[in-house]
């Protein structure tokens, strides 16, 4: 076995890939000019959010009196005259209008995405094409490009055609997540027993990964070859994909998953639980993980019975409510941290997985989440004092960043179109008379 | 353009010439040193754009995820959960705890573009001297990924990490579920899969820097931190508020209403949340009267405590009468959001998707047919597709350290012997469905 030299690992590689260095090094994506036309779509923000992180030059292009998400977020707060969630996801793009009903809009775009490396829309399907500046004309006019359209039903297929707004909720709906999420029916006064949806837009997140993953994969293809190419995305789809065995189960034997609240189908224990502070999750669901556990808990008994005592005997429905219970029994006697000190402390073989269920505040309390960089405060010349959720990914050599928050509508378009198409203020001022701009 | 657009896209996606068509990441060679679900996932996600993605697994026994088996059930000797992040993959089975194991994941270092492990962080380079430290003097063009829960440094790095533990400490849980009641879990392992698009999603970023530099590098997603990302205002409005977001069950809190309701035949998730959706509801459901109703006039006005309730109830009482489609049917008609809030059943007998291969059904040589889920996205040119299911454990041993490698039979049989490779033990897991006659074998 080779030894290495030098710092041990977790030094090294903080030196290495610590967030906080990152604005020294070069980026990955800065050779790419994106047209972000999507509007009213979570997973359209968040696919050029993820792609303005890397490094590339991001233009959302609004219709003149801007993006109608630009109201989203909570309805108690909203903040320099933008919704919260519009802010979450404004990060390092360029904001520029244009209106693509008239027909000189369509002459501007059409003379941006000649020389664009992507194009993202989340137009009704065909509306771009039915304009004359779908994919169909555009690979015409530059074959190079890649052409990224979200909707909620698609592009093709049976029901592409049939109009349907794009909602997180309905799509997380049609994924087939929420179906098997959540408490099963019951009585409970709280009327909780129903098919429950995520909290977060997370069908706008997974489709906007999606999208940014196939277009980068694309991009690729377009190194080798030179072509670009049209890429298709739902974000009820890009949720699907995460359904792990739910269809293969169904047709194996016709079995449809059911919700089953906190406990698990497939490992256990593998749950929340009562604690003396609130909730938490415990799991050590393989024969020495949960030995670990049962040595934790001073239950040796636990592992003897036969209830218990295998991978496959302790996720029978009945056992997991027992075990459970037992488990419960011992936790609920104790505090979130004084059990994180046993599991920790514990010498295996073995591990147990444990955490407290954390509200926002307290996520925002633990100085790990600062220390890694996941958040920052920003003061913004525009916003003033925000705090963002930063870019996911720590890279060695091309480490994502953060310029700048958001910013207002057509904030950017004198610049851009100064820029990329020589229009000076003179022939700015002619489109805006024309509400071109 | 006399064509109409959806004959036009119907041509262009057409879901039978996908295996016509080329791959995006043809070439691309994939090690998968990875375990359970977060690091097999991301694999499997650049797998199914086209790269060759190797799986490595401890012999006889291989991934633990071939035992976790939901109710107990196994299907053909292996759990039906280890497909869905195992697709079109060459399975072979090394010791790495053998320095002749460690040898051969070198060899096959240095012939890769891309690593992918999950283990805790510093394993690979402590245990077992294949860490990036070591690899990257080999092949200075490999794109090193190390998925973890926490990250490779920093306050929690010695904590272990699961999905559901990551949709706990990263506050998802707080702001998910009805108020009052115990934490939601999510259905399935979304810190996981999600994680793992993000990881796929660097990986082919860092592919783009190195195919303009020809430099690889290093990169770590952690589980807790792609959560934390996904959660869209919740930051913005503490660091604001210094308030929770408070959980609010079915309901989003930027759009009334919104809801999930119950129809004839299921349930249905509705939203109507902007002015004109909610003109268009109260058309559909005959109601033109909650328009004027000073209760209903805006969506902040909707929003407000007792307005929103008044509403989810005459839209539930409305929508009890009708079936799912019909309801849909009307979303379509009247430009509001619907969706059935669809189980298996009804992807499996849902025409739409199987037409996008969204349903994706394929014939394996050892599995036979199988129902799984298909690719996501879409790509006119170079589709998404899966070749194969999974296979039992070191299936693929021959095909991957003879052809790749070049070791001879005489050499795979002494490393056999040795135990630094092997195959399948015999029992439920690792091992081929009963009755297999060796079909799918690479001679």
């Amino acid at each position: 076995m080779s030894s290495m030299s030098g710092p041990a690992w977790e030094d090294w590689i903080q030196q290495a890939d610590d967030p906080h260095g990152a604005f020294a090094k070069p980026e990955a994506l800065d050779d790419l000019l994106v047209l972000d036309m999507s509007q009213e779509s979570v997973a359209g923000m968040v696919c050029t959010s993820f792609l303005a992180e890397l490094g590339a030059e991001v233009l959302k292009v609004e219709p003149p009196g801007g993006d109608p998400a630009r109201a989203w977020g909570p309805p108690d707060c909203s903040h320099g005259g933008e919704g919260l969630a519009y802010l979450a996801e404004g990060r390092n793009k360029y904001y520029i209008t244009l209106n693509l009903e008239a027909t000189v809009g369509r002459e501007i775009f059409l003379r941006l995405a000649r020389r664009a490396d992507v194009v993202i829309e989340a137009y009704a399907p065909g509306q771009m094409d039915a304009w004359g500046i779908g994919y169909r004309q555009l690979s015409l006019e530059n074959p190079r490009l890649i052409y990224v359209a979200i909707s909620a039903n698609g592009h093709y297929g049976p029901r592409a055609s049939a109009p349907m707004r794009e909602h997180d909720l309905s799509s997380q709906a049609a994924s087939g997540l929420t179906f098997i999420t959540g408490e099963p029916d019951s009585d409970d006064p709280d009327r909780a027993g129903v098919p429950t949806k995520a909290g977060p837009w997370l069908a706008g997140y997974a489709g906007g990964a999606w999208a940014a993953f196939a277009l980068l994969g694309a991009l690729h293809h377009r190194q080798e070859t030179g072509r670009g190419q049209m890429i298709d995305v739902t974000p009820a789809e890009g949720l699907m994909r995460y359904l792990e065995y739910t269809l293969l189960w169904h047709h194996i034997d016709g079995k449809v998953r059911e919700r089953i609240g906190h406990y698990d189908l497939a490992v256990f224990p593998y749950t929340f639980i009562r604690v003396k502070d609130g909730w938490a999750f415990i799991a050590g669901y393989t024969d020495p993980n949960f030995h670990a556990l049962c040595r934790i808990m001073e239950r040796p008994d636990l592992p003897q019975d036969p209830r218990f005592s295998t991978v496959s005997t302790r996720v029978q429905p009945e056992n997991e409510r027992m075990l459970r219970e037992q488990i419960e029994s011992w936790s609920i006697q104790r505090t979130s941290d004084e059990i994180l000190e046993e599991v920790m402390a514990d010498p295996g073989p073995g591990v147990v997985v444990f955490g407290r269920v954390e509200s926002p505040a307290e996520v925002l309390s633990r100085e790990n989440w600062w220390e890694r960089g996941c958040f920052h405060k920003f003061s913004d010349p525009v916003y003033g004092d925000l705090t963002l959720q930063m870019p996911v990914w720590r890279m060695t050599e091309t480490p994502p960043r953060i310029r700048w928050v958001c910013r207002p509508t057509g904030y950017h378009t004198g610049y851009i179109y100064q820029k990329y198409l020589g229009l000076g203020p003179r022939r700015l001022a002619e489109l805006r008379e024309q509400g071109v701009i | 353009m006399s064509e109409s657009y959806f004959d036009w896209t119907a041509r262009l996606f057409d879901r039978a010439r996908i295996f016509e068509k080329p791959e995006a990441l043809r070439g691309i060679r994939v090690l998968d040193m990875s375990l359970i679900i977060f690091g097999p996932a991301t694999a499997d996600y650049l797998g199914e754009l086209g790269a060759e993605v190797i799986r490595v697994e401890m012999p006889r026994t291989g991934d633990v995820m071939r035992i976790v088996a939901p109710q107990g059930i196994y299907w053909k000797n292996v759990s039906p959960a280890f497909f869905a992040q195992n697709h079109s993959k060459y399975h072979v089975a090394i010791d790495v705890h053998r320095p002749e194991g460690q040898a051969l994941i070198k060899q096959l270092a240095a012939k890769s573009d891309v690593l992918i492990e999950n283990f805790r962080a510093g394993t690979l380079e402590r245990k077992w001297g294949i860490g990036y430290r070591q690899l990257r003097e080999i092949n200075p063009r490999l794109i090193y990924v190390a998925n973890t829960g926490f990250g490779q440094w920093g306050p929690f790095v010695k904590r272990a990490s699961y999905d559901a533990l990551a949709q706990a400490v990263s506050g998802f849980t707080a702001v998910s579920g009805f108020p009052g009641r115990p934490p939601l879990k999510m259905g399935i392992y979304i810190g996981d899969y999600f994680g793992a698009c993000l990881s796929a999603l660097g990986v082919l970023a860092a592919l783009h820097y190195r195919d303009r530099t020809g430099r690889g590098q290093f990169l770590e997603v952690a589980q807790c931190e792609a959560l934390l990302r996904a959660m869209d205002w919740t930051w913005v409005y503490a660091g604001l508020t210094g308030k929770n977001r408070p959980r609010t069950g079915n309901r989003d809190p930027s759009a009334c209403p919104s809801g999930i309701y119950a129809c004839q035949d299921g349930f249905l998730a509705l939203v109507a949340g902007s002015d004109k959706a909610f003109e268009g509801l109260c058309r559909a459901m005959g109601r033109g009267d909650l328009l004027t109703d000073p209760r209903f006039c805006t969506q902040a006005d909707r929003a407000k405590e007792g307005h929103a309730e008044a509403l989810d109830q005459c839209i539930g009482e409305w929508t009890q009468k009708m079936t799912r489609a019909e309801a849909v049917g009307l979303a379509q008609a009247h430009g509001f959001s619907a969706s059935a809030v669809a189980t298996a059943r009804d992807h499996y007998e849902d025409p739409h998707l199987r037409a996008r291969g969204s349903v994706w059904e394929m014939e394996d040589p050892v599995y036979g047919t199988m129902v799984e889920h298909g690719p996501a996205p879409k790509l006119s040119d170079t589709p998404a597709r899966y070749k194969w299911a999974a296979k039992p454990v070191g299936f693929h041993n021959e095909y991957v350290l003879g052809r790749l490698l070049g070791l001879r039979p005489e050499q795979l049989k002494a490393l056999e012997q040795q135990g630094v490779i092997g195959k399948w033990a015999d029992r439920r897991g690792p091992k081929p469905p009963d009755g297999w006659d060796g079909e799918g074998i690479i001679g």
